[in-house]
């Protein structure tokens, strides 16, 4: 090779260049199916990693997605509603006979029937540990083409609540294929990419309903721009901080809503400090949950343990009252010295305060904490820890901010005793109170739902005033729509997010 | 002779891949975080000891830790990875799934930096402090020095948001791929270039140059022909971190342009504590990096017969 030969070979080469840029950029200019009117595109964080309910948490974003539906679901109201299932009754032998819903059917025109629903239950709750979390093992039997007997390894008052718990979407198994009953059926599916969706055409309406596309973006922020950029009608829990974007845009709009992750910070009732119920009302009563939300710039302020959505949330508000919180303080003994620390026996009042980056809301309150506890003359030193539940686990905490969704079932029960109740799995406060535990134990037993809201409120009436828990805020999630979309409401949290109400609106 | 290399090369690797995998085996056990609480939590169940007990015996966590390292060890090399503790799904079948994409990206990425990198970095030693000069050390700079993360967002504001000409999250595979290819390609090209420039400028101050142009050929000519084969080789040696960096690259690029590959999927699997993703993922990248300093190396031996010579 010489010299003067290599620039006919660079020229070719330029030329490649140039006609490969050229390819991408017609690549790029020629409009996608994707962006075909009739075909709505849904951003969220997350997507469903396969379609056999019985893996992982399957179940639960098949229901999210609109593609599976459960005997009972949730309503908006927050109460457990018939959904496949017609009714529920206990028997006097502890089974339950579920009577199914008439003219229902799978995305295939098959009926649902007794035998189906039994089939894929049992199956899921022989390989999924959390289809048997709340009563165990549960057996269903199928007694006729449209009743079925269920058994429960441990005795419940509750089988229509448990059913409604995201392990239990009704599916048939069919050549190696899962069918279900929801107002979309699949299409296609990309793994951790996307789902494309088609309306269920045995469902009630299905005409109204539009093709979708489910698209996953699992960065909050990125979601945001892909809404902005007009490539999303539906983004689902958009970051506060991107909201300001879309403010004036016409053809946006933001929905907020109310979700049941609620807000708390534990009390350690076993640290030396906090073991004294009038310290812990002390500190509950000091805290301007006002503060908190305008910190979080959203959400409102918590009652009790659950959202006010639910019908069994606690209906007066927790007092705030600084004078009084002193006032206790001084009435335990923790007087304030001239530095302003209130100090026991010599030894200043010092207290840790946990959070945790997952819930970023939660390390934005820790300073809102710290400062109206410093008025009080409690120094508080924060901490964030990426394990949040060894800590809480260890008790070597005083004060822990934490998330929790309170009635991911719309029940009352779970939480408060799960995590509240003597000895309980989830006892971070490690707190004890006879009162409460009897008021638990009634609710276990108590089957009218009304009455499960009273005892409910009862219970929260309870810890308000041992303060082993502070609640603090009902937080809310941002929902961007577009035009195509703006009459959708959401509610649920997340889990219900296409629903058989979502249609493009006129 | 040949044949005792290439065994020895071939040991030498898997020696080293076995010792990196075993390393993160067991420094993922002492990370705090039990992955069945965090599921538990993550999923709202309402789970007594006994669901507890049923999910450690479902993901083998109630076996010591020298037995899981030997179950997963062996699996992993019979193609058994086991089954992701949060999607129930195997975790071959995930990762294969965002392979394709990782490597999509990670791979054309830094591609088009090396051929981008080596044309700036032969033009910037060509005509220092000229425009492909300034380019170039503001692109190593920028590389060294920017978040990863903006970079990407602001790609999105301005190319989806504001001018519109691309859509990244409801487009076809190639407007998928693009911007995050671009940002792997734009976090390597500044070392590229600075590294091919380096080694282009050696070979300029060389004696042999000054007579290939007195014997009538221009400094571009004289500079390409003898100084590319050296710039090759530095390049090879100078790459090794930047195979790495096209690991964190990919990561970055996977969440912010939602593109399902492997790193994404490792993000989701640390918050988790699912360690079978995690240390298959990491045995994939080790295999990766172990393989391709190894293949950079044997490039080198290729290229420049001294480094035959002393093996």
């Amino acid at each position: 090779m010489t010299f003067g030969n290599i620039w006919p070979k660079r020229k070719r080469a330029i030329a490649a260049f140039a006609v490969g840029i050229s390819l991408m950029t017609a690549a790029l200019l020629t409009p996608q199916s994707a962006w075909a009117e009739d075909k709505l595109i849904i951003g969220q964080t997350f997507l469903t990693n396969g379609l056999d309910p019985s893996e992982g948490s399957v179940g639960w974003t098949l229901v999210t997605h609109g593609i599976g539906e459960q005997l009972f679901s949730v309503s908006k109201q927050g109460k457990i509603e018939p959904n496949l299932a017609e009714t529920a009754i206990e028997n006097s032998d502890g089974t339950w006979t579920i009577t199914l819903a008439d003219n229902r059917f799978f995305s295939d025109g098959t009926p649902v029937t007794a035998k189906m629903v039994a089939a894929g239950f049992n199956r899921t709750g022989q390989t999924n540990p959390s289809a048997r979390s709340t009563s165990g093992l549960l057996s269903f039997h199928a007694v006729d083409e449209r009743t079925l007997k269920v058994h429960s390894e441990k005795p419940t008052k509750i089988l229509p609540s448990i059913l409604a718990e995201w392990a239990f979407p009704v599916y048939m198994e069919k050549d190696g294929e899962f069918i279900f009953t929801g107002p979309f059926a699949v299409e296609s599916l990309t793994a951790d990419k996307s789902i494309d969706l088609v309306p269920n055409p045995h469902y009630e309406n299905a005409e109204n309903r539009p093709e979708l596309t489910i698209r996953r973006i699992p960065d909050g922020q990125s979601l945001a721009l892909a809404f902005a950029s007009g490539e999303l009608d539906l983004a689902f829990n958009l970051p506060v901080e991107s909201l300001s974007m879309f403010a004036g845009d016409k053809a946006k709009q933001v929905k907020s809503f109310p979700v049941a992750y609620q807000y708390m910070m534990w009390m350690n009732t076993s640290s030396d400090v906090l073991q004294d119920v009038r310290v812990r009302k002390a500190i509950d009563m000091a805290i301007n949950r006002e503060d908190l939300v305008a910190a979080a710039r959203a959400g409102s302020v918590a009652t009790g343990a659950f959202s006010q959505t639910y019908p069994f949330a606690a209906e007066k508000e927790l007092p705030l009252d600084v004078n009084k919180a002193n006032a206790l303080l001084d009435e335990a003994g923790w007087i304030k010295g001239e530095d302003g620390v209130r100090r026991k026996n010599g030894q200043p009042m010092q207290l840790v305060l946990w959070a945790y980056p997952q819930r970023p809301d939660l390390i934005t309150f820790q300073p809102v904490i710290r400062a109206a506890l410093a008025g009080l003359g409690i120094s508080v030193k924060t901490q964030v820890t990426e394990s949040p539940t060894d800590i809480a686990k260890s008790g070597a905490y005083d004060l822990f901010l934490w998330a929790q969704h309170t009635a991911p079932a719309g029940d009352p029960a779970q939480f408060l005793s799960l995590f509240l109740e003597t000895d309980a799995a989830n006892n971070y406060a490690r707190w004890s109170n006879a009162e409460y535990d009897a008021v638990i134990e009634q609710l276990r037993a108590e089957g009218d739902t009304d009455v499960r809201a009273e005892l409910a409120r009862k219970a929260q009436d309870i810890i308000a005033t041992e303060a082993p828990v502070s609640f603090l805020v009902t937080p809310e999630w941002h929902v961007g729509v577009s035009v195509h979309l703006k009459n959708y409401e959401p509610w649920g949290s997340d889990y219900y997010i296409i629903r058989p109400d979502l249609q493009v609106s006129k | 002779m040949a044949m005792l290399t290439v065994t020895r090369i071939v040991t030498l690797t898997f020696l080293s891949w076995l010792a990196v995998v075993t390393v993160s085996f067991f420094v993922l056990r002492l990370v705090p975080g039990d992955p069945v609480d965090i599921y538990i939590n993550q999923m709202n169940i309402n789970a007594s000891g006994d669901v507890k007990a049923l999910y450690r015996a479902a993901w083998g966590l109630d076996r010591s830790v020298i037995q899981q390292y030997g179950i997963w060890l062996f699996g992993f090399l019979t193609l058994n990875w086991g089954d992701s503790f949060v999607l129930g799904k195997p975790v071959l079948s995930i990762l294969s799934a965002g392979l394709r994409w990782s490597a999509a990206i990670g791979i054309t990425g830094f591609a088009l930096a090396l051929i981008t990198g080596f044309c700036l970095g032969y033009a910037a030693a060509l005509r220092p402090r000229r425009i492909a000069d300034k380019l170039s050390r503001a692109l190593a700079v920028g590389g060294q020095s920017l978040p990863a993360f903006a970079v990407g967002l602001i790609l999105l504001w301005v190319l989806a948001v504001k001018l519109q000409i691309i859509r990244p999250f409801s487009g076809g595979n190639v407007e998928n791929l693009l911007l995050p290819i671009l940002l792997v390609a734009f976090f390597s090209t500044g070392s590229i270039s600075r590294i091919t420039r380096a080694a282009f400028n050696e070979v300029a101050a060389a004696p042999y140059m000054r007579t290939a142009v007195a014997k009538g050929h221009s400094q571009a000519s004289a500079l390409w022909f003898h100084g590319r084969r050296h710039a090759v080789i530095v390049l090879m040696a100078g790459i090794a971190p930047d195979l790495a960096w096209i690991v964190g690259g990919t990561a970055v690029s996977e969440v912010v342009f939602a593109v399902p590959g492997l790193s994404e999927r490792l993000i989701a699997a640390v918050t988790t504590r699912d360690y079978p993703v995690l240390q298959s993922y990491l045995a994939i990248i080790a295999f990766w990096i172990v393989v391709g300093l190894q293949l950079a190396g044997a490039l080198r031996r290729h290229l420049d017969p001294r480094l035959r010579e002393a093996l």
